[in-house]
C-alpha cells in the first residue's frame, strides 16, 4: 500500500489505515482490465478474452525474472523485405516479450509497427483454429486428414477430367526459402506450371526488366549500402511507410553525405516529406519522366562514356528514341517542368555514387517491364551500377518475396531461374535424383484448340504457366481461348490474398466457377470473405514463419535464418508439413522426398528445413544459392554483431571474417569454398572470389544488327576493356563451360570427383556442362580461382532485343486521364500474354470511345499503409495494428473535394469505370493528392460495394478491421512480359454518399 | 482575468475547428520546386504562432479516431493549471470564508431576526409535499456535491495531511462517484424547481421596492412582497442559473469525449469551479436566513406551515391572494 | 544524477507508428489507450513533420501539481510516475497535461472514468519493481532491468530518443551540425523551459 518511491514522506495515521482497504489494488487492476475490455465492446469489437491472458501471461514470465527459463530465440520479421530481426523472449512455450536486436547490422534494434507487433500474431485470437469446410454453406470443423484426403481425392478427380493445370498452385512471399522450394517442386510433381506468388503483383516486372538488362532480377545493392549514395532518387516508392527501416540508412545517408534525395511520386509521400527534392508526376508516365532525364544527360554530356563504352550494349538505339523526349514533350506528358528535372538529371548524373529506388509506383504499370528497363538504362548511362553507394536499389514487398521469387514460384521457372526449357529440367532431375521422363509424364497433353495446335507434354513442360493476375480469367473465358487441356478448376492458395488483384467483382465471379479452392494461411482472407460458395472450400490453419524453422531472402540478397520461436498454435500447421502430406496424398511424395530428411513434427513426420536447404544448395549453382548452407547462415545469425552496418562485412579475427552479412546471393561454390557472397552485384573492383562480378552475358557473345543501309554488322556482347579486379582474362568473356575450361588449359585444376561428376552429367557432351548445372561446383571453383566470374563478363542490355518493347517507350494508360495523347502514344496492339489475350489496345480505344476519361475524370492510384501489409488480413487482425487504422479510406485534394461538396472523414462513394463496380468509404481530404488525383491504401477487404460481409467469415476469424478493396474498382492493364496488374493507374469518380 | 483567457482560448478552439488552423509554410502548389527537407515545419515558428486569441495548440492529424489526441503541444494547459491552483483556491476561499464572515458578522450586528408580532400560534401551508420534497432532493445533492468538489479543490491542502493519502484518495473517490452519481437528480430537481416556481419569480417593480427599503434586513419595518420577495426572487435566480451553468459544464466534465477538446474542457471547468464557490457562497447565506437567521423562516420547508405572522410580515401581499382565494379559513381571517 | 527525457527528432520521424505498437506490445495497453502517439503536422503539404509523443515527464509537472489526491511522484531518475491506488480518474491531469498524456479507459456508463494511464517511461509503478502486480498496472519496468523504453529503442529511424536529457541532447545537437538542418526538440521547451540550442 505504501508508494515505495516516497514512502519516507507519508503518513500512516490509524484513519489512513483504516480507509485504506477502499481503495484496495486488486479492485482496481481488475476494474483496470474490466473496463477496457466493456470499453472494446462498446467500439464494436470483442476482444477483451485476449486481453487479460496477454496481460497475464507477462506478468507471470515477468515475475519469473529472466533467470528462471526466459529464452531469446531470433527470428525474421514476417512482414517487409528489409529482413528485420525479431528477438523473441520465450516462457514456457509463450512469447512473453519482444526485444531489440541491437546486433542485427539490418535494423540495429528496430522495427517499424508492423515488426514491433510481431508478438500478437502468434497470441492468433483471430487465425484459423482449426481445419474447416463449407457445408452447404455453413463452415464445419474436420480434422487434418479429412481435409488431406478430400482435398487430394477432389485434385485428383480434377486432374482427371480437366487435367493437372486445371489447378491452380498460388504459392506466397510468406513462405521460407524451404517452403517456396517445397511448393514449387510439388508443382513440378504435380505436373504444372501454374504456380505463382505475390512476386507477380509486386515486382514481377523489375525481375523481368533488370535480369534482361544485366543477368540477375535482384536489387544489386543493399538497403545499408545507400549509406554511401550521394545522390538518390526514390521513384513509385514510399519506403517511409513500405519499408520504414530502410529509411534508417537512406536518412543516415542522407544526413552524414548531406546527401540529395529526389522523390518522383504522384503523391507528396511520407518518404517525400524528407527529400531535398520532390517531383510530382503523373502516374503512369514513367518512361517520360526517365527519357526526360536521359534528354538532358546526354545533351550536355553528363552521361559516362567509359562505362558506356565498355560495359553497355545498345545505348545508341536507346538515344534514338530519348531524342522524342524533348523538355516541352515530357512536360505535356508528366506536369514535370523543364528546370526541375534537368537539375534531377544533373544531380544524378554528377553527384555520384547516385542510387535508385524503386517499388510498385513503377512496376505496376501496363508498361511495368518498359519503366523498369527505363531505370536501368539511366542508371547505365550514368555509370551508376557495380559499385558501393550506387544501384539499382528496389525494395521488395514481402518478408521472402525475393527468396521465393528466387525458388522458382513462377509461372516461368525452375528453381533458380533455370527456366524451364529441357536442359533446365534435366537439371532439377538430377538434383532430385528422378528421371525427366517421370517429371515429364505428369503433365498434361494439350488438345488442338483456338487454332492453335495441339501440344505434347514436353511442350507443355516447357510453356509458362498462367500467371496470378488473370486466374479467375482463366477460370472465366471461354475454353478456347484458354491456352491449356480446361479451364481452371482448382485453386490451392497458400498464404496469399484475393484483394490484391484488380477486378475484384470478375474475381468474384471467378470464385463461383471453381470446383475446389483450398486456403492454407494463418488467417481466412479475402478468397474466403468475397466468395458466396456453399461447398467445395477448404481452410487450412497454417502457422506463421515465427512457429517454425527457416531461412528467407531479405530484398537485398542476404539471407537469414529463423528460428522457431514457439510451436505451431491451436491446431496449426507448417508449411513444410503439410506440402508433404498433400504430395503423401497424391502419390509423390516418396518420389519429392526422396533426398530429404523427415523429422518428428507437431503431427507426425515433416520435413526438415536445414535439408531441404541444403537441397537447394546442391542445385542452386545459376544464382549461387549454392554456399548458404544452413551451417553457415546459422553462424552468421549468431554472430550478427560481428558485421559491419555499410559494408556489411564481417569482421577480421571473427568466425564471420570476410563474409558479407547473409551470404548474399551469388554466393557461389559450396559451403566449404567459403565464397562471401556478394553485396553489390557486378562490382568490378572486387576479385570475384571475394564478392565481385560484372554484367551476366546472358543473351550471347554477339549480335548482328542491320544498319539503316541495310549493311549488316555484327557487334559483341561481351565487355570491352572491364573486368573484374585480379582477373586473369582482361576483357569480357562468356559464361564458363567445360569445353571453355579445356581451352584455357584451366579443367587440370579440376578435381577428379568434380572431374568424374562433370563427366556423368555431361555424358557424350562433356565441353557443354557449364557453371550452372556442375553439381560438383568444380568449374565455378576453378573459375574463380582465376579471378573470374563463372557467368561469364558481358554488356549491360540498354536495348533487349527480345522484349515487346526492347527500347521503352511511352505508351497512355488503359484508362488515361488524357485522351488526346492516345493517339501519339497507344498501349501496344493487342496479343496474348501467358497462355491468355492481354488487349491493351481494344480496352484503352473503348476507354477513350466512351470518355471514359469523362465521366471519371480523377485519377486513382494506390499503395501502402505502414500498418497493414499486402491484403491486410494478417495485419488488420493484430490488435495493436488495426487501432491505428480503423477505417479504409480515400485521399482527396480539397479542390475536388470541394467540387463535390466532400468533406473529411465523411463517407463517399468511388466508383470505376469497370462493372459498375464501385466502394464506399472515407474521404480524407489532403494535399498529399494533387487536383485530380485520389489514392487508395491496398490492404482492406471485407466490405464489397458498401455490404460489410464480416458474416462469412468462420466465427472468431474475421479481421478486426474490415474495409473497401480499392481492387473493386481498379481496372484491366496487364504488362506484356509478366501479365502484371496495372495497379497504379485507372480513373475513378468520386461522390459524397 | 484568467477566465477570459480561457474563453478566449475557447474561441480559439472554434477557430481550428473551423479550419482556421496553422497555416503552412508553403502551399503544395504543382510542379513549383519543392524542397521538404529546407520547409519542414519548425517547433519554434509553431509556438511563436500560440498568441492570445490565436490558435491555442498545435495539432496535426493523426490516423487513430480520437480526435484530441491530434494535438501536440497545448501550452494552454500551464495556464489553466495557474489558474486551479491559483484563482481558483482565491476566488474559492474568498466566496466562502467572505460570506461566512459577512454572515457572522451580520448575526453579530443584526441577531436573529424574530417575527416582530410573535408568532400567532396559526399557520399557513406555504410550502405542499411537493414543493418541499424538490427543495430537499435539490439542497441535499448540493450539499453532497459541494463538499466533495471543495474536496477535490481544497482536499489536498486541508485534509489530506489529516487522514494521509491513501484514506484521502480512497475518500475522493467516494467523493468522486457521489459528484458524478448525484449531479443527475440536482439537474432533475433543479428543473422541476425552475417549473415549479418559475411563475412566482418573475422579477417586477415590487422587487425594487422591496430592494430599496432594504428588504427588511436593515433597518426596520418589512417591504410589502408576494409569494417570493426580491431577495428570494434573488435566491432562485442564482440557482437556476448557476445550477444550469454548473449542470451545462458539468455535463462535459462527465462525458469529456463530448466537449470536443481539452481546452473546451478546460473552460468549462474553469466555469463550474467559480459559479460553484459563488453558488456554494450564495446557498451559505440562503442556509442561514433560512435557519438560524430568521424566526419561523425554517418552518417553511421544514413542516411547510409557517406562523401567519411570520407569512404576514414577509409576504402580504401572497398571504393577502391566499385569503382571496379562500384557501386561509375564515376564523383566522378573523383572527386578525 | 541522470534526467530522463525524451526527444523526438522530427526530420527522422516518418511516422512508423513503431513506437505506438512497442509500447503496446512491451506494456499490454488496451485497446483505446495511447500512451504514445504520432502526430503529423501540416499532413500532405510539403515540410510536413511527424512527431512521436507520449508524456514528457516534465519539470514541474503540470499534473502532478494539479492532481487533487496527489497521486503522482517523481522518481530518482525523474520519471514522472503516478499510483493507480490513489487516482480516482478525475481527469485534471488531462486538463494540465499540455502533451494529451494522461489516457483513460473509455466507459459507457456516466461517471465511471477509470484510473488514469500514461507512459511510464518503462519505469512501471509504485509496487515493487518487476513484481506482477506492477506489471499489471503499469506495465513493464525496463528501466529496473537497466533497459529504456522500449519505443525509442525500437523506433526505425532511431529518430525517438529517450535517456538522460544531457546525452540525448548531445545526439541531436551532433546530428543537426551534422546535417545542418532541425526543427527542434519538439515539447523540450514546454516540458522543461529548456531547448537545444544549437
Amino acid at each position: 500500500m505504501l508508494i515505495k518511491r516516497k514512502s519516507a514522506d507519508v503518513t500512516r495515521g490509524k484513519l489512513q489505515a483504516a480507509l485504506g482497504g477502499l481503495s484496495s489494488g486488486v479492485m482496481d487492476r481488475r476494474s483496470f482490465l474490466r473496463r477496457s475490455g466493456s470499453g472494446l465492446v462498446a467500439g464494436g469489437v470483442a476482444l477483451a478474452g485476449g486481453l487479460q491472458i496477454g496481460a497475464v501471461r507477462k506478468a507471470e514470465a515477468a515475475g519469473m525474472g529472466p533467470a528462471t527459463g526466459t529464452k531469446v530465440v531470433k527470428n525474421i520479421c514476417t512482414h517487409c523485405s528489409v529482413g528485420c530481426t525479431v528477438k523473441a523472449e520465450v516462457a514456457n512455450g509463450v512469447w512473453v516479450g519482444q526485444e531489440p536486436a541491437w546486433e542485427s547490422p539490418i535494423n540495429r534494434g528496430t522495427h517499424c509497427a508492423k515488426g514491433a507487433s510481431v508478438r500478437e500474431l502468434v497470441h492468433g485470437d483471430r487465425r484459423i483454429k482449426y481445419p474447416m469446410k463449407l457445408v452447404d454453406g455453413q463452415w464445419t470443423r474436420i480434422s487434418w486428414d479429412q481435409a488431406i484426403s478430400e482435398i487430394g481425392d477432389k485434385m485428383m478427380d480434377i486432374r482427371a477430367k480437366s487435367g493437372a493445370d486445371a489447378a491452380y498452385l498460388l504459392g506466397s512471399a510468406k513462405f521460407s526459402n524451404e517452403g517456396a522450394y517445397l511448393f514449387r517442386k510439388f508443382a513440378a510433381f504435380w505436373g504444372t506450371n501454374n504456380v505463382d506468388h505475390q512476386a507477380r503483383i509486386c515486382h514481377s516486372t523489375t525481375v523481368a526488366g533488370v535480369a534482361n538488362t544485366w543477368g540477375y532480377g535482384a536489387q544489386t545493392n543493399s538497403y545499408n549500402d545507400i549509406r554511401n549514395s550521394k545522390t538518390v532518387i526514390v521513384m513509385g516508392s514510399n519506403a517511409a511507410e513500405a519499408h520504414p527501416v530502410s529509411m534508417q540508412h537512406v536518412l543516415s545517408g542522407k544526413e552524414i553525405n548531406r546527401a540529395n534525395v529526389i522523390v518522383f511520386d504522384p503523391r507528396m509521400t511520407r518518404t517525400a516529406a524528407h527529400a531535398t527534392e520532390y517531383v510530382r508526376i503523373r502516374s503512369g508516365t514513367d518512361i517520360a519522366v526517365i527519357w526526360g532525364m536521359m534528354w538532358h544527360i546526354f545533351k550536355n554530356g553528363w552521361e559516362d562514356k567509359d562505362f558506356i563504352k565498355s560495359r553497355v550494349y545498345g545505348m545508341e538505339t536507346v538515344l534514338k528514341e530519348v531524342e522524342k523526349y524533348d523538355p516541352k514533350t515530357v512536360e505535356e506528358i508528366t506536369g514535370v517542368p523543364e528546370a526541375q528535372l534537368k537539375r534531377a538529371a544533373e544531380t544524378f548524373a554528377k553527384i555520384k555514387p547516385a542510387t535508385f529506388i524503386w517499388c510498385m509506383g513503377v512496376t505496376q504499370h501496363t508498361v511495368g517491364t518498359a519503366n523498369v528497363r527505363a531505370i536501368c538504362n539511366l542508371l547505365l548511362a550514368t555509370g551508376n551500377v557495380g559499385s558501393d553507394g550506387s544501384g539499382a536499389n528496389i525494395f521488395r514487398g514481402h518478408c521472402n518475396v525475393q527468396g521465393a521469387t528466387d525458388m522458382g514460384l513462377d509461372v516461368g521457372n525452375l528453381p533458380l531461374y533455370y527456366g524451364l526449357v529441357e536442359g533446365a529440367w534435366r537439371h532439377w532431375a538430377r538434383v532430385w535424383d528422378v528421371s525427366y521422363d517421370y517429371l515429364q509424364s505428369r503433365f498434361d497433353e494439350v488438345p488442338a484448340k483456338g487454332g492453335r495446335p495441339a501440344r505434347p507434354r514436353k511442350a507443355n513442360m516447357e510453356l509458362s504457366g498462367h500467371t496470378s493476375t488473370r486466374w479467375f480469367d482463366a477460370a472465366m473465358l471461354p475454353s478456347e481461348q484458354v491456352d491449356q487441356r480446361d479451364n481452371l478448376k482448382a485453386m490451392i492458395v497458400f498464404g496469399h490474398g484475393g484483394n490484391t488483384i484488380p477486378r475484384v467483382p470478375d474475381a468474384v465471379k471467378g470464385l463461383e466457377k471453381l470446383e475446389l479452392l483450398v486456403v492454407a494461411d494463418p488467417h481466412p482472407t479475402n478468397f474466403v470473405s468475397l466468395a458466396q460458395r456453399k461447398n467445395g472450400t477448404y481452410l487450412l490453419p497454417i502457422c506463421t514463419q515465427f512457429e517454425c524453422d527457416g531461412s528467407r531472402t531479405c530484398s537485398n540478397r542476404s539471407i537469414q535464418w529463423g528460428e522457431k520461436v514457439v510451436d505451431p498454435i491451436f491446431e496449426s500447421a507448417n508449411d513444410y508439413w503439410v506440402i508433404y502430406k498433400l504430395a503423401q496424398k497424391l502419390g509423390f511424395a516418396g518420389d519429392m522426398f526422396k533426398n530429404i530428411t523427415l523429422v518428428k513434427g507437431k503431427y507426425g513426420d515433416e520435413p526438415q528445413p536445414e535439408s531441404v536447404l541444403r537441397e537447394i544448395n546442391r542445385g542452386g549453382w545459376s544464382t549461387g544459392y549454392t554456399g548458404q548452407s544452413p551451417e553457415r547462415l546459422k553462424l552468421h545469425m549468431a554472430n550478427q554483431d560481428k558485421f559491419d552496418i555499410v559494408s556489411l562485412r564481417g569482421a577480421k579475427g571473427s568466425p564471420v571474417e570476410n563474409d558479407f552479412y547473409g551470404l548474399p546471393w551469388p554466393c557461389w561454390g559450396t559451403p566449404e569454398q567459403k565464397h562471401p557472397g556478394t553485396h553489390v552485384l557486378y562490382d568490378t573492383s572486387l576479385e570475384p572470389k571475394n564478392g565481385g562480378g560484372a554484367f551476366r552475358p546472358r543473351f550471347g557473345v554477339e549480335r548482328e544488327e542491320t544498319l539503316p543501309g541495310g549493311a549488316k554488322r555484327t557487334v559483341t556482347l561481351l565487355a570491352e576493356g572491364s573486368y573484374p579486379k585480379g582477373s586473369e582474362i582482361r576483357d569480357g568473356y562468356p559464361e564458363f563451360t567445360m569445353g571453355i575450361l579445356k581451352r584455357l588449359g584451366w579443367d587440370k585444376d579440376l578435381t577428379p570427383a568434380e572431374a568424374a561428376t562433370i563427366a556423368w552429367i555431361g555424358g557424350n557432351n562433356i565441353d557443354a556442362v557449364s557453371w550452372a548445372n556442375d553439381l560438383s561446383g568444380g568449374i565455378q571453383r576453378v573459375t574463380l580461382a582465376h579471378g573470374c566470374v563463372p557467368f561469364g563478363n558481358g554488356k549491360a542490355r540498354a536495348e533487349a532485343w527480345n522484349l515487346p518493347d526492347p527500347v521503352p517507350t511511352h505508351r497512355e494508360p488503359i484508362y488515361s486521364p488524357r485522351p488526346d495523347l492516345v493517339a501519339k502514344w497507344p498501349a501496344r496492339p493487342d496479343e496474348r500474354t501467358l497462355r491468355i489475350p492481354n488487349l491493351h489496345t481494344t480496352f484503352q480505344k473503348a476507354a477513350v470511345e466512351k470518355g471514359v476519361a469523362k465521366a471519371f475524370p480523377i485519377i486513382l492510384t494506390s499503395g501502402r499503409l505502414v500498418e497493414y501489409e499486402g491484403g491486410g488480413e494478417e495485419t488488420r487482425s493484430n490488435k495493436w495494428l488495426a487501432e491505428l487504422q480503423q477505417d479504409m479510406f480515400v485521399e482527396i485534394n480539397p479542390a475536388d473535394a470541394a467540387e463535390r461538396g466532400v468533406k473529411d472523414g465523411q463517407f463517399v462513394w468511388v466508383s470505376g469505370p469497370e462493372n459498375n463496380s464501385r466502394a464506399r468509404v472515407k474521404a480524407l481530404v489532403t494535399e498529399r493528392v494533387g487536383k485530380g488525383v485520389a489514392f487508395m491504401p491496398f490492404h482492406f477487404g471485407g466490405w464489397y460495394q458498401g455490404v460489410d460481409q464480416r458474416g462469412n467469415y468462420p466465427k472468431g476469424t474475421d479481421p478486426i478491421v474490415l474495409g473497401e478493396s480499392v481492387n473493386t474498382v481498379t481496372t484491366y492493364g496487364y504488362d506484356p512480359v509478366t501479365a502484371m496488374h496495372e495497379g497504379k493507374v485507372t480513373l475513378v469518380q468520386i461522390a459524397a454518399v | 482575468m484568467r477566465l477570459s483567457r480561457s474563453i478566449l482560448s475557447l474561441f480559439a478552439v472554434l477557430g481550428v475547428v473551423l479550419g482556421l488552423g496553422l497555416s503552412s509554410p508553403a502551399t503544395a502548389q504543382q510542379n513549383a520546386p519543392i524542397n521538404p527537407t529546407a520547409s519542414s515545419v519548425r517547433e519554434d515558428q509553431l509556438l511563436n504562432a500560440l498568441k492570445p486569441g490565436g490558435a491555442a495548440e498545435i495539432g496535426g492529424r493523426i490516423s487513430i479516431p480520437d480526435g484530441t489526441a491530434a494535438t501536440l503541444i497545448r501550452p494552454a494547459g500551464r495556464e489553466w493549471r495557474e489558474f486551479h491552483q491559483g484563482t481558483m483556491h482565491l476566488v474559492g476561499a474568498i466566496a466562502i470564508l467572505g460570506m461566512l464572515a459577512v454572515l457572522v458578522g451580520f448575526y453579530l450586528t443584526r441577531g436573529k431576526i424574530m417575527i416582530s408580532g410573535g408568532p400567532s400560534g396559526s399557520t399557513i401551508t406555504r410550502f405542499g409535499a411537493f414543493d418541499r420534497f424538490i427543495h430537499w432532493t435539490t439542497a441535499g445533492c448540493f450539499i453532497v456535491l459541494a463538499v466533495s468538489g471543495l474536496n477535490i479543490t481544497f482536499g489536498k491542502v486541508l485534509l489530506m495531511p489529516i487522514i494521509g493519502e491513501v484514506g484521502f484518495a480512497a475518500l475522493s473517490q467516494l467523493g468522486k462517484y457521489a459528484h458524478n452519481y448525484l449531479a443527475f437528480p440536482f439537474m432533475i430537481g433543479l428543473a422541476l424547481m425552475f417549473l415549479a416556481w418559475v411563475k412566482d419569480n418573475i422579477p417586477g417593480m415590487i422587487d425594487v421596492q422591496w430592494f430599496a427599503s432594504g428588504g427588511g434586513l436593515v433597518g426596520k419595518g418589512h417591504p410589502k412582497a408576494k409569494r417570493f420577495n426580491g431577495g428570494q426572487k434573488m435566491v432562485f435566480w442564482s440557482v437556476i442559473l448557476g445550477g444550469a451553468a454548473l449542470s451545462v459544464s458539468g455535463w462535459y466534465l462527465l462525458f469529456p469525449y463530448t466537449a470536443g477538446g481539452v481546452l473546451n474542457l478546460q473552460f468549462w471547468n474553469v466555469v463550474h469551479g467559480i459559479v460553484g464557490v459563488v453558488l456554494i457562497g450564495a446557498m451559505l447565506a440562503h442556509a442561514y436566513i433560512g435557519s438560524i437567521g430568521m424566526e419561523g423562516a425554517f418552518d417553511a420547508m421544514g413542516s411547510g406551515e409557517v406562523d401567519l405572522n411570520w407569512a404576514r410580515e414577509h409576504h402580504i401581499l401572497w398571504v393577502e391572494d391566499e385569503m382571496k382565494k379562500g384557501v386561509i379559513p375564515a376564523r383566522l381571517q378573523a383572527a386578525e | 544524477m541522470a534526467r530522463m527525457k525524451f526527444l523526438c527528432d522530427a526530420d527522422r520521424c516518418i511516422e512508423c507508428n513503431a513506437c505506438v505498437t512497442a509500447c503496446k506490445n512491451e506494456n499490454e495497453v488496451p485497446w483505446g489507450i495511447n500512451r504514445r502517439r504520432v502526430v503529423t503536422i501540416n499532413d500532405g503539404k510539403p515540410g510536413e513533420r511527424s512527431i512521436s509523443m507520449a508524456c514528457m515527464h516534465c519539470t514541474d509537472a503540470p499534473c502532478a501539481a494539479v492532481c487533487p489526491v496527489d497521486c503522482f511522484y517523481v522518481t530518482v531518475d525523474k520519471v514522472v510516475l503516478h499510483s493507480k491506488d490513489l487516482c480516482i480518474g478525475c481527469g485534471y491531469c488531462f486538463y494540465a497535461c499540455p502533451f494529451g498524456a494522461p489516457q483513460y479507459p473509455k466507459v459507457g456508463n456516466f461517471g465511471s472514468r477509470g484510473k488514469m494511464d500514461k507512459c511510464t517511461f518503462c519505469a512501471g509503478g509504485p509496487e515493487a519493481d518487476l513484481s506482477p502486480a506492477e506489471f499489471q498496472k503499469y506495465g513493464s519496468n525496463r528501466l529496473a532491468e537497466g533497459k529504456l523504453p522500449l519505443c525509442a529503442e525500437m523506433c526505425s529511424t532511431k529518430s525517438l530518443l529517450a535517456g538522460d536529457g544531457d546525452i540525448i541532447a548531445k545526439i541531436y545537437k551532433e546530428r543537426v551540425v551534422k546535417r545542418g538542418y532541425g526543427s527542434g526538440a519538439w515539447g523540450w521547451k514546454t516540458a522543461y523551459k529548456e531547448t537545444v540550442a544549437i
